[in-house]
């Protein structure tokens, strides 16, 4: 059995297939929608996730090819003559295509690590959890493929397959709207797309994805194995029974895993020594390039009477996750891949806790930021630059005193959550 | 050199190794084997009939391939029919279809441990009963080659060796000296009386000169109906210088079918 196999592994479609999943694969990570993965590793287990888009139809098709092997080769005739039951017969292959999708899958999952192997500290659990739920989406794929492939042996089943596979992963979530966890149950994909700094995917969702993905493979397996209409009648039991069970099991929630937090990837870590520059853990890899920068905001910052003395990371998830307010704390978003500057400290501290209806105007903050640093605005990718150089100019025009009770008005005004439009302009008037 | 096991060793129970009694076997609708008696034991068979005679279908009938549709068939000692667990059957049997279908991808190696195990040898002995079979078929430099890259001859002679991996007790070979060279079909013939010392050896073929040569007796089928089993030398005693054919057993082939379809036609 085991020699079969090793025959199979490199015979079959298996290598081929390992290889097509790999480079397929690990071009659309890097060149599909750019790196959306740079966080860590749980956005790249699902960023591998969102792309079986396309591994997972062609894993139904490299099954079917498979599959079709036996009626190409015409060796129907000699096998019918040789006692080992077509079940038994079935196995290598089975065994040669799940090693072969796994392996690409796997190595399509290294070759987008190599990219955040520098900065990635974090590695949750959960990182294994969503791969398996992923290697064994093509597992089922491969075996679903193959069953497919035996009951129509013909050249285009495999083509055929790929398409319909794909379009069924398209169509799912159109299909099940407005019940979105339905979709998460039957779709390998959902949901997996643009995953957050912090987003992780629920036990019970992976779960429940487990559950349909191997009832959808023993289905395939059983089909396979099936040499008359009884057996592949009672092949649609297991897919039935783990259709209901992963049902079941997915909570009724919508926006289920796009709206989950991993609170241990957004607990804060934070630098040696004084003054304190807490990044989240997911982005612990960051903290030594982000501490210096943040440092220097803090002395700039100082010149102000009750200034932060603080920097954390700002944790803020959409829609509703706040980090708990502190006068005293900056807080500055931090994103893998872009730098974190003194100026975008300083400016921090004229933001209003995340609650307020009114936050303080880009303009005013970059204003006053740059008025305490000394030098003109230079936020090249703010719309409102020209308004902020503006407001600069008319601070630093003003007396000294002036300007930095206009500051501090401004930083009042955001601490309490009583910004109204525009306090720098209008007092520069 | 191979290990026997006991089972092997043991005496069989059952006094033909082929036994088939007014058998009849479908080719689609057709009845190619129309009530057949026939007994094959250890030697080698020569079965010649003209096209359409119904050697392949019944070579495919004694393969397990198709069930016979009347009459009895027995092989090995088992019945052949509908409810029978061929399991046993199938592990001495060795069957080279007319039709070769094979893994173009396979080395002609690998092929042919993909059959032993197939044909559920026991594992420790498949490595050195494949490097036996392609030996003795002549393949030993091109074991490593893929079955696609073989030529017509040797894609024969790879499909024999699949089919003696196992040492068979019922050999069953469909023309299997289609593509081969003279040398080849010499050393092909020594094989076939090698093999047929101990096991059963049918061998469907049009080449009158293969079956002097090679084996022990001949059997002529027409029309799906036996015509003639006897030994080569009773085939030679059937011709008359009158009849068509290059060699005396050639003639005495020309003969009985000559005789057969009078006899017919009456």
């Amino acid at each position: 059995m085991s020699r079969v196999l090793r025959i199979e592994l490199r015979r079959s479609a298996a290598l081929g297939t390992a290889l097509i999943l790999l480079v397929i694969g690990t071009i659309s990570l890097y060149f599909a929608e750019g790196i959306e993965f740079a966080s860590g590793w749980m956005q790249l287990a699902m960023s591998q996730r969102l792309y079986l888009a396309l591994l997972w139809p062609l894993a139904l098709a490299a099954g079917a090819w498979q599959s079709s092997r036996e009626h190409r080769s015409k060796v129907g005739e000699l096998f019918a003559s040789t006692p080992r039951p077509r079940a038994h017969r079935m196995v290598p292959t089975l065994g040669a295509m799940a090693i072969a999708v796994v392996c690409g899958y796997l190595a399509m999952g290294i070759a987008g690590g190599l990219w955040i192997i520098g900065t990635a500290r974090y590695f949750p659990v959960s990182v294994f959890v969503v791969t398996a739920v992923g290697a064994l989406a093509l597992i089922a794929a491969a075996w679903l493929g193959q069953a497919i492939g035996r009951l129509l042996p013909s050249l285009v089943t495999a083509p055929a397959l790929g398409v319909a596979g794909l379009a069924l992963l398209l169509l799912i979530p159109g299909a099940t709207r407005p019940r979105g966890w339905l979709a998460l149950v039957f779709s390998p994909i959902y949901e997996m797309n643009m995953p957050g700094a912090y987003a992780t995917v629920p036990g019970r969702a992976s779960l429940s994805q487990a559950i349909w993905l191997a009832a959808l493979a023993t289905t395939a397996v059983l089909l396979l194995a099936s040499g008359g209409w009884r057996l592949r009648v009672a092949a649609v039991l297991p897919v039935v029974l783990g259709a209901t069970l992963a049902i079941a099991i997915m909570p009724r929630d919508n926006r289920y895993v796009t709206d989950a937090v991993d609170q241990a990837a957004m607990a804060l870590v934070c630098a040696d020594d004084e003054p304190r520059v807490c990044v989240s853990r997911v982005h612990s890899g960051l903290l030594a390039d982000v501490t210096s920068p943040a440092r220097q905001g803090l002395t700039i910052l100082a010149k102000l009477p009750g200034a932060p003395t603080q920097v954390h990371e700002d944790t803020t998830t959409y829609p509703d996750v706040y980090p708990v307010w502190h006068d005293d704390v900056a807080l500055v978003r931090i994103v893998t891949g872009e730098s974190v500057t003194a100026a975008d400290v300083v400016s921090a501290a004229f933001q209003t806790p995340p609650q307020c209806d009114r936050p303080t105007a880009s303009a005013d903050s970059l204003a006053a930021a740059y008025w305490l640093i000394g030098t003109q605005p230079v936020a090249s990718d703010s719309p409102d630059l020209a308004e902020a150089v503006a407001r600069w100019e008319a601070l630093r025009a003003a007396p000294a005193a002036e300007a930095q009770a206009q500051v501090v008005a401004l930083r009042t005004a955001a601490l309490t959550c009583t910004t109204d439009s525009n306090i720098l302009s209008r007092s520069a008037r | 050199m191979r290990t026997v096991s006991a089972a092997e060793a043991a005496p069989t129970t059952y006094p033909w190794a082929v036994h088939a009694q007014e058998l009849q076997v479908r080719a689609g609708r057709h009845l190619a084997v129309d009530g057949l008696d026939l007994t094959l034991g250890t030697g080698v068979h020569g079965l010649l009939g003209p096209n359409g005679a119904g050697k392949t279908t019944l070579m495919r009938a004694l393969a397990t391939v198709v069930r016979p549709a009347g009459g009895r068939l027995t092989v090995l000692g088992e019945a052949v029919d509908g409810r029978a667990d061929l399991r046993l059957v199938r592990r001495g049997l060795g069957y080279l279809p007319q039709q070769f279908g094979f893994y173009p991808r396979f080395t002609v190696r690998e092929f042919v441990e993909y059959l032993a195990w197939l044909k559920e040898m026991p594992k420790a002995t498949v490595p050195g009963a494949v490097q036996r079979a392609i030996d003795r078929v002549g393949l030993t430099d091109r074991a490593g080659a893929r079955m696609k890259t073989l030529s017509g001859g040797m894609l024969r002679r790879a499909g024999i060796a699949q089919a003696i991996v196992n040492d068979p007790a019922v050999l069953l070979l469909d023309e299997p000296t289609v593509g081969l060279d003279p040398e080849q079909r010499l050393d092909f013939r020594e094989l076939l009386r090698d093999v047929g010392v101990d096991s059963c050896v049918l061998v469907s073929t049009h080449l009158v000169e293969d079956v002097v040569a090679a084996c022990t007796d001949v059997i002529v089928m027409n029309e799906g109906r036996l015509v003639h089993q006897g030994a080569v030398d009773e085939l030679i005693a059937q011709g008359g210088d009158g009849d068509a054919g290059d060699s005396p057993a050639e003639r005495g082939y020309s003969a009985l079918l000559r005789r057969h379809r009078a006899g017919a036609a009456r």
